[in-house]
């Protein structure tokens, strides 16, 4: 007999989810549909018109020279170290703490990854860290986490003592730019992940490169459709070209393509909005006791894709949010170095006290267009009775 | 052009449903929009259509193959025999794991890939064998079946252009360890995106591949990755979409067939102009695909009355730069070199009328009628295969 929905969660309760963008999906409908009608005009629902239309967007709102359209960022991450020259067996030094992509995607393109500990203020990959474990000649892969980028200046500057290949995850960073420069343009090339949670996030999986160079572009627009270089977007019959490299599937659907046209004309308007509900977060939470570190606030290079702080008793405290109806993610619960997938690694707790420290303490709060500041109120107030016993 | 050998209006049909499905998934308050509950319904569903098969949907065919590879544990030294003609994921599933495709030469006239060339292939380092069903005709899987059995390797049954298809009363991606399917939208049950599925009887191989496509999670402990994954997900707005569409998928499967049968009727017997061997049974209608002397001259013929004609893979995978490397240097494929300058396929989508039909198919006959009999016991010169 299933409990009466009302005795759970009376109307004062209503549940705040993680993530959602019902209602901003609601506002743009108009411009989804038509896009939708477009895609059904010209009968090709994937690697399509739709996708080129995007592609060019996405060039236009970043600054690339060239926006490659793929299936997920992690087919990004991977087609872009293969197109960078990623040797097999070749080292990329990646940060500790991030999402598995970030290392999985070494694997899968034939590398080995090397990990480095990150930065306690931002979570981006130390410098120093880079300089102590890599070798000329490795690539290394700065990832920007949550609302900032990594130290770019610090990784560049090693990159180029040592001769390193600089590819970026830039998967969460769009709107990010560095010296007016967008993130993922900053060395060989970056990516986007327009997962559905992300700041440009479309109804599925769907993932872009960045790059200013020519010919990494032009073989992830092969790596992409089995290898056939030449012509494929929106033109069936390419699939005739021959096959010059041992390639994936990994194109994007076109009605992804639609909802994200329709997503990117106010993704601007998003990022401020985010940023008012950060600032909201920060304003609540400064002095709450337990809360232990807030991200950086400050106009100048911050999208807040996600707002993570740092807290005591984590997983006390998600329990407790989530029993009031609001969820909440971690991000992330084990440092990549610990994962079962890279025991063979052999890593040891105390390796990367910086990742470790944070994975213990890291909690990501709701935050997406459709939030509301009263919404905001309630989270901060529930974070505010866990931690002092009352809720003023 | 009159009757495209591309469809453009395949979901004409379904235009406002999914519309509908767009807006829907969009507002759901679950706001789950990959591998949710739509993606476990139309898992289940298939599965069920398959006799209780195990179906675990994910981003493309090609994925599939990979996916299931990873999961038998193929890596660097093992070898997959896999068909000298066919499609590029054949060979780059497996070089993408870091493995050895093994071509085998096919049969000059199913085009699907010799079991006597399969077997002598096999080598201590075999893992797998991988057949593939080619455009309209499956592989012979009984007697590659007793093969692996025999040699006690996997058989992997590319069967991503064979949805719907039946030999000896079993479904195409039943007869192997694992099958595939792709669900891009020619496929025979195609959807308006990217997408495809394994199917198995072997939960455990089942399982492995589950957390394969999602990053070696288990579905249970989030961000705690087991394995080396992919991003290999499948969206719900296509989960809904093939659920709606599941149903009427016979129909359109009985189209295709109606139409091949209408054809081979009319082919049968041409000079020049060999068609599919007429039946139901292992035969399977992605495309129709025709075996002609003057492939070109038939294409050209097609083109000048308005009907479009594709002629799949010109030339063998060994012969891909990119698989070339992996070639035996004495390897020989003189069927799949054939098979690149004969074959032609012709429109077969449900969509196509019978006056659309009977006019490619006047057209395939007058071609036929006008031009073998001048040439009656002399062959074309076989059209040298470039780089091959």
């Amino acid at each position: 007999m299933a409990t009466p929905v009302d005795a759970l969660s009376p109307p004062a309760n209503r549940e705040i989810p993680f993530f959602s963008q019902a209602r901003t999906f609601a506002d743009i409908w108009p411009e989804v549909a038509a896009h939708v009608h477009d895609v059904a005009d010209r009968g090709k629902f994937s690697h399509g018109h739709k996708v080129a239309e995007f592609e060019q967007a996405l060039a236009r709102y970043t600054g690339a020279r060239h926006a490659v359209a793929v299936n997920s960022g992690t087919d990004a991450l991977v087609l872009l170290l293969r197109a960078a020259g990623l040797r097999p067996g070749q080292r990329v030094v990646v940060p500790a703490f991030s999402f598995v992509a970030s290392a999985s995607s070494v694997v899968l393109a034939g590398g080995r990854v090397v990990f480095a500990d990150v930065e306690p203020d931002g979570y981006g990959i130390d410098p120093a860290e880079v300089a102590r474990v890599a070798r000329a000649g490795d690539f290394v892969m700065p990832v920007h986490l949550f609302c900032r980028l990594a130290d770019l200046d610090g990784v560049l500057e090693v990159a180029r003592e040592r001769r390193l290949t600089v590819v970026e995850d830039s998967a969460e960073a769009i709107g990010l730019r560095h010296r007016g420069v967008h993130a993922g343009l900053h060395g060989a090339g970056g990516v986007l992940s327009f997962f559905p949670s992300k700041t440009l996030g479309a109804l599925g999986d769907a993932g872009a490169v960045l790059t200013d160079d020519p010919d990494i572009a032009e073989t992830v627009a092969a790596l992409r459709h089995h290898g056939r270089f030449g012509r494929t977007l929106a033109h069936f019959p390419g699939i005739a070209n021959p096959t010059a490299v041992s390639g994936v599937n990994s194109k994007m659907d076109d009605l992804q393509a639609a909802v994200l046209l329709a997503k990117l004309t106010r993704l601007d308007t998003d990022i401020a909005r985010r940023a008012e509900l950060a600032a909201a977060y920060g304003e609540r939470l400064r002095d709450v006791p337990g809360v232990l570190r807030l991200p950086a606030t400050g106009p100048a290079e911050r999208v807040f894709y996600v707002y993570l702080v740092e807290v005591d008793c984590r997983d006390a405290l998600v329990a407790h949010l989530a029993a009031h109806g609001v969820g909440t993610e971690t991000y992330y619960p084990i440092p990549l170095p610990r994962q079962p997938c890279f025991a063979d690694l052999g890593h040891v707790p105390g390796d990367f006290p910086v990742a470790e420290a944070v994975c213990r303490r890291s909690l990501a709060l709701p935050l997406y267009p459709d939030l509301s500041v009263g919404e905001v109120d309630r989270v901060c107030g529930l974070i505010r009775a866990f931690f002092t016993g009352s809720s003023s | 052009v009159t009757v495209p050998f591309f469809p453009p209006d395949l979901f004409e049909a379904d235009r406002q449903h999914l519309l509908d499905l767009v807006r829907e998934v969009g507002l759901d308050p679950a706001q789950r929009f990959i591998l949710g509950a739509r993606t476990a319904e139309f898992e289940r569903l298939l599965g069920q259509s398959l006799g209780g098969r195990e179906v675990v949907a994910c981003g493309s065919g090609t994925s599939a193959l990979t996916l299931v590879l990873h999961a038998m544990g193929v890596a660097a030294g093992d070898e997959v025999v896999v068909p000298a003609f066919g499609c590029a994921p054949l060979a780059a599933s497996v070089v993408n794991l870091g493995a050895t495709p093994v071509f085998a030469d096919i049969d000059p006239d199913t085009l699907t890939v010799a079991p006597d060339e399969v077997e002598r292939a096999i080598t201590p380092r075999t893992r797998v064998l991988m057949p593939a069903h080619i455009f309209s005709i499956m592989a012979d899987v009984p007697r590659l079946r007793r093969i692996a059995d025999e040699h006690g390797v996997r058989l992997l049954e590319d069967s991503a252009v064979a949805q719907g298809a039946v030999l000896d009363g079993v479904p195409a991606g039943c007869w192997g360890d694992a099958g595939v399917f792709s669900f891009v939208q020619v496929k025979s049950f195609g959807m308006p995106g990217e997408g495809g599925a394994v199917v198995t009887r072997d939960p455990a191989l089942a399982a492995r591949v589950r957390m394969l496509r999602n990053h070696g999670q288990d579905g249970r402990h989030r961000f705690l990755h087991h394995h080396i994954g992919y991003n290999s997900r499948f969206d719900e707005l296509l989960a809904a979409f093939q659920i709606h569409r599941l149903p009427t998928l016979p129909q359109r499967l009985e189209r295709r067939a109606a139409i091949a049968e209408a054809y081979t009727a009319r082919f049968r017997g041409l000079p020049g102009v060999q068609p599919p061997p007429p039946g139901r049974n292992g035969r399977c209608h992605y495309v129709y695909s025709l075996l002609v002397e003057r492939r070109d001259a038939l294409r050209d013929h097609l083109a000048e009355r308005g009907i479009g004609s594709h002629a799949y893979y010109p030339r063998p995978l060994p012969a891909q730069p990119a698989f070339a490397p992996f070639a035996a240097p004495d390897g020989r494929w003189p069927n799949a070199e054939r098979a690149c300058t004969r074959s032609l396929a012709i429109p077969i989508h449900p969509n196509l009328t019978d006056e659309q039909v009977h006019r490619v198919a006047d057209a395939v006959v007058e071609f036929a009628s006008a031009n073998a009999p001048a040439r009656s016991g002399r062959l074309a010169e076989p059209v040298p295969v470039p780089g091959g």
